[in-house]
């Protein structure tokens, strides 16, 4: 993988993983505590999903640029899924504020912390 | 904040519960090994066509398992009893064979190792999905 430090695409990547485990972890404690999916939850996911969302334009930005990925067609499947993946999930939990809908939330930050490491292994 | 209660808000079909971990989980093999099948024939079928070709197989598997939880979910549990075994039976199959004949396996399929490349997922997500309708099917 390429050194995270090394470029800004890199950093913006590393904090993408970092705040994308923590929203995992904090989804997950929500769902073992048993509780009511809280709106702040909701909230530190949509930080996440435009967190992605600048990380995609600066990805794709980086390819305009000339930069283009070893793997192409694999890191632009991560770069879509990178942005689908939280609204999906958002969506098939919206009218739902159960302690499981957290635990859906888990599944996708946890995707998007794997997607993330994988779009940086791609390039 | 009020302790969760099954149910609470939800229509009839909607319900909470795990069956709503094995959905995302489904949904998610569903994009990851259909879009892993679709890149790898689209631009290298003749590497490795067997892995590849058995990925595709497993994210229709998938998609059926997906199908097959939703029905279970609200009461039709007869789709998801044989798709979940079949789809055991593929991790097994593929994996067991991927670890006796590396030569079918230039490249890794998502069953390989039994999943390893998605740390092990693909095998607990049928015993997962087992165990779920048993829970399903105990009267209550």
């Amino acid at each position: 993988m390429h050194d995270l430090t090394h470029t800004a695409l890199g950093q913006l990547t590393l904090v993408a993983i970092g705040y994308a485990g923590l929203v995992a972890l904090a989804a997950l404690g929500v769902t073992i505590a048993r509780l009511e999916r809280p709106p702040l939850l909701d909230n530190a996911v949509w930080i996440l999903e435009l967190l992605m969302a600048v990380r995609v334009v600066a990805g794709i930005g980086t390819m305009l640029k000339g930069d283009r990925p070893d793997e192409l067609a694999a890191h632009v499947g991560y770069l879509v899924a990178s942005v689908c993946v939280l609204p999906i999930a958002m969506q098939s939990v919206a009218d739902d504020r159960g302690s499981w809908s957290s635990a859906v939330v888990a599944v996708a930050a946890l995707a998007v912390t794997v997607v993330a490491v994988r779009l940086q292994m791609t390039l | 904040m009020a302790p969760d209660e099954a149910g609470a808000g939800a229509g009839p079909g909607r319900r909470s519960g795990a069956h709503q971990v094995l959905l995302a989980l489904y949904a998610l093999f569903v994009l990851a090994a259909g879009a892993r099948a679709a890149v790898q024939l689209a631009t290298d079928a003749g590497r490795a066509p067997v892995a590849y070709a058995l990925s595709a197989v497993a994210a229709v598997t998938y998609a059926a398992g997906w199908v097959a939880i939703r029905r279970a979910s609200v009461g039709r549990t007869g789709f998801a009893s044989v798709m979940l075994w079949v789809e055991l039976a593929g991790v097994v199959t593929v994996g067991t064979l991927s670890l006796l004949e590396r030569d079918w396996f230039p490249d890794a399929s998502v069953w390989s190792d039994y999943g390893v490349g998605y740390g092990f997922v693909p095998a607990v997500l049928p015993i997962a999905g087992l165990l779920w309708l048993r829970a399903q099917r105990r009267p209550s």
